[in-house]
């Protein structure tokens, strides 16, 4: 009997070894996908964190005081002064355009308000329609100014005859240290690529396995692969999708070295587990492929489910938005989603480094997805053999 | 004589193509709406992915994010801080904890996202007019958790700061005008032009609504497309036999009924949902009707021309879904355009969705004038018109294909 099995598994691996030659779909929609993947995103976000985004300067006052700010607002490491604007309208439509993120607004005779203990304003308008250009060049404006008034104070200060020891605790009495925790950089990339990679890599494994299971049913070839697999929906699906578990797992760890040994993004854990999570997601992903399929035997149906099922993990895993922090009956949906799970195991393992133990039950959780195609076994097959859903 | 001649030919000639245009126009109707894969991505996509997004996106901002305080000071000041930092829309105390150790351990149970840590040494520091530090740890895991819990804290603690700042000006001897100088000697105000809440979804949904119509109008059309090469005898776009125009009338009677479709769709996506959800719609109604025109049809026009290659229904899902996550970076939302290399600005360049997400997101949230978004508007027409070329290019290509497969046969 299980000889038996082993044979039907041999000669289904064999066809579909055939089937995945013939038609230039199946290795375009996984190597070509994941290839144009990688060298997407990781040449798109080589800089880490967005650097030197313009802004512009509306300096009406132009004196010597304000021009140092400006050349000291200048060597921060988001902003960069493309455009000096001598009005608030002109200013505003570079920001309309899309020119420029933020400008810095210096009112007349700025100096001479300051010199004269007037107490001069500093305003500067940010596009938060553009919401991390917005937040990044906003966060080093206001420390320039932040610390452009920190050397004013120091010097009233001194001139006053404040001894300088005593100084530091005047204009700053209470200094906020921050950490980072796994990410010191904040690496913009670290937040995006090591979900949205495995997003790639899961939505794939998706879409090919409804596919090839899918398209059988299509072209009426369903009954003759079940029989070529001696009947048996077991070894049928085995063979049929071993090539692809086998291509995606190597595409997926190949994602993961880029990840975390060309890109060096924190890994503060064996990189096994990061290998033996990317493994769990393919055959989850293409469990729930088999599970798709299984519920709607249409090729079309089928395809369409697991996009919009590969498309919305993004959102499921919660780097986009905290899923704490979603509505609620949303909240318990995205633990149907294998990325929700793998982001949690990314998140202990490679970012925070926690013990092992804290991650079990996800690692068990996506193992469990691979229970589904139990659900849909004898559906799938009675619509294999039969062949009586419509073609498109 | 001859004139008259001439001007009722012209006539008749006008007469035909428009009823070419109305023939094709007619079967491309009953083809689509027959088809139930296409009704799904003409009309269910577009009228349930919106509502869709907008409701997982429905908590623009994060509230009451569980922190933890280490409070080693165990002072009157400390509480203060801590208190202040509870009272904040952003944060909440979730528990004290006695030490560093304890309080990750939380951390790592994803009990608490960030951690509040004041040294023993605060209040002798405070006392002798020292700066004191205060350290922040927060959890990186989300850019939104970063970005809640270093804002919160930082403004909860400088404004304690300034408070004890005028206390020791004030014991130093300096009062008054002067110490309010020393205190703030230059008042900085950060004012956010748009989308001043700093909400994820103001700032994500536009790009991705736009995205929606993009994408739905690409997979409906090349499954149209792939639908009608496996249905024809030599896998081939058109048939002489079904289209007896010519290619204009062909291109021209499909183009209108999609162009019809989403004009209404239009209305409800741009229009209806941000009205109904509460994302920025500052823009002028006429302005963004007018970008979206060119970026119709240049939409239309792309698919179709891409819809040539497409040997089956399903292959386009397949093999064009992932780049609905891809798009979305070319447009220049979620990372800047200003940032974006060289080259994949240019490939940004070919699709009609980036411009349109780009020219959107400018009239709509940021109430620009069509002038101020003539890039975007200007290169939607030109892609609108090479990518109708192309298209009938391929479609007489294709046209000629099938003559000839006929004439052999």
């Amino acid at each position: 009997m299980s000889n038996n099995i082993f044979f039907a598994i041999q000669r289904t691996l064999k066809r579909e070894l055939k089937r995945m030659v013939s038609r230039p779909i199946y290795l375009l929609g996984s190597v070509g996908v994941m290839a144009f993947c990688y060298i997407f995103f990781l040449s798109f976000m080589n800089e880490g964190q967005p650097q030197k985004m313009p802004i512009a300067v509306v300096d009406l006052d132009n004196s010597s005081f304000s021009r140092q700010f400006v050349r000291n607002l200048q060597t921060t490491q988001h902003v960069n002064i493309v455009e000096h604007i001598f009005t608030f309208k002109e200013a505003r439509e570079q920001m309309q355009r899309g020119e420029i993120y933020a400008f810095v607004f210096i009112e007349h005779d700025f100096y001479k308000k300051l010199a004269t203990n007037r107490r001069p304003n500093m305003t500067f308008y940010v596009n938060n329609a553009f919401l991390v250009a917005g937040s990044l060049s906003a966060k080093d404006i206001s420390y320039m100014c932040l610390i452009t008034a920190g050397g004013i104070q120091r010097q009233v200060l001194r001139a006053k005859g404040v001894a300088d020891s005593q100084i530091v605790g005047i204009v700053q009495p209470i200094a906020v240290d921050m950490h980072s925790i796994g990410n010191p950089w904040i690496n913009y990339g670290t937040y995006l690529l090591n979900v949205l990679l495995p997003t790639m890599l899961h939505l794939m494994t998706l879409m090919l396995t409804a596919f090839c299971i899918g398209v059988e049913l299509k072209e009426r070839t369903s009954k003759e692969w079940l029989e070529n697999a001696d009947n048996s929906m077991f070894a049928g699906l085995v063979g049929k999708l071993l090539p692809y578990t086998f291509i995606f797992i190597i595409l997926g760890i190949i994602g993961n070295l880029l990840l975390y040994k060309f890109m060096h993004f924190p890994l503060n854990s064996s990189i096994g587990w990061m290998f033996l999570a990317t493994c769990l997601l393919v055959l989850s992903g293409q469990a729930l492929g088999i599970f798709f399929i299984g519920l709607l035997p249409v090729l079309r149906d089928g395809i369409t489910v697991a996009g919009i099922f590969g498309t919305l993990s993004v959102t499921a895993a919660g780097a986009t938005f905290p899923v704490e922090q979603l509505p609620y009956f949303i909240r318990e949906l995205t633990l149907a989603f294998p990325m929700r799970h793998y982001f949690l195991i990314y998140v202990n393992q490679a970012l925070n480094g926690v013990d092992v133990s804290h991650s079990l039950t996800k690692f068990i959780i996506l193992l469990s997805f691979n229970l589904l195609p139990l659900f849909v076994y004898r559906r799938l097959k009675s619509a294999a053999i039969n062949m009586n859903y419509p073609t498109k | 004589m001859n004139d008259k001649k001439n001007k009722s030919s012209l006539l008749v000639n006008f007469k035909a193509i428009v009823k070419g245009i109305w023939q094709n126009f007619i079967h491309e109707l009953k083809t689509t709406f027959h088809d139930r894969g296409v009704v799904i991505m003409f009309i269910i996509g577009p009228l349930i992915y919106p509502l869709l997004y907008s409701t997982l996106y429905l908590n623009e901002t994060l509230v009451d994010v569980p922190i933890g305080v280490v409070d080693n000071s165990h002072s009157s000041f400390s509480r203060q801080i801590a208190r202040n930092i509870d009272a904040t829309e952003n944060l909440k105390i979730y528990s004290n904890y006695s030490s560093l150790a304890e309080a990750q351990k939380a951390f790592e149970n994803s009990d608490i996202h960030g951690i509040i840590y004041i040294p023993k040494n605060i209040n002798y520091k405070l006392s002798n007019n020292e700066q004191a530090t205060v350290s922040v740890y927060c959890d990186v895991s989300s850019f939104m958790y970063y970005r809640t819990i270093f804002q919160s804290c930082s403004y909860c603690i400088l404004n304690m700061s300034k408070k004890i700042q005028i206390q020791r000006l004030s014991a130093a001897g300096i009062t008054g005008a002067s110490a309010a100088m020393i205190a703030d000697p230059m008042p900085y105000q950060n004012i956010s032009l748009y989308n001043a809440g700093g909400g994820l979804a103001s700032f994500l949904l536009p790009g991705i609504l736009v995205l929606i119509l993009f994408q739905t109008l690409f997979f409906g059309i090349t499954m149209l497309a792939g639908t009608s090469r496996e249905e024809n005898r030599f896998h081939l776009l058109v048939s002489g036999n079904a289209h007896r125009g010519r290619i204009f009338r062909v291109i021209s009677g499909k183009a209108i009924l999609y162009f019809l479709i989403y004009s209404v769709w239009i209305f409800y996506v741009l229009g209806i949902i941000p009205q109904l959800f509460n994302l920025p719609h500052i823009g002028n109604s006429v302005d963004i009707i007018n970008l979206m025109i060119p970026f119709l049809l240049a939409s239309i026009f792309f698919s179709m021309t891409v819809s040539v290659f497409i040997p089956n229904r399903e292959t386009s899902m397949v093999l064009f879904m992932f780049m609905s996550i891809i798009l979305l970076f070319l447009s220049g939302i979620t990372w800047p355009q200003s940032n974006i290399n060289g080259f994949w600005r240019t490939f940004a360049w070919i699709f009609p969705a980036s411009h349109g997400i780009q020219g959107y997101i400018k009239i709509n949230t940021m109430s620009a004038d069509l002038q101020h978004v003539s890039f975007e508007y200007i290169s939607l027409w030109i892609q609108a018109a090479v990518y109708m070329f192309t298209t009938s290019w391929a479609y007489h290509w294709q046209l000629k294909k099938a003559t000839k497969e006929k004439d052999n046969a």
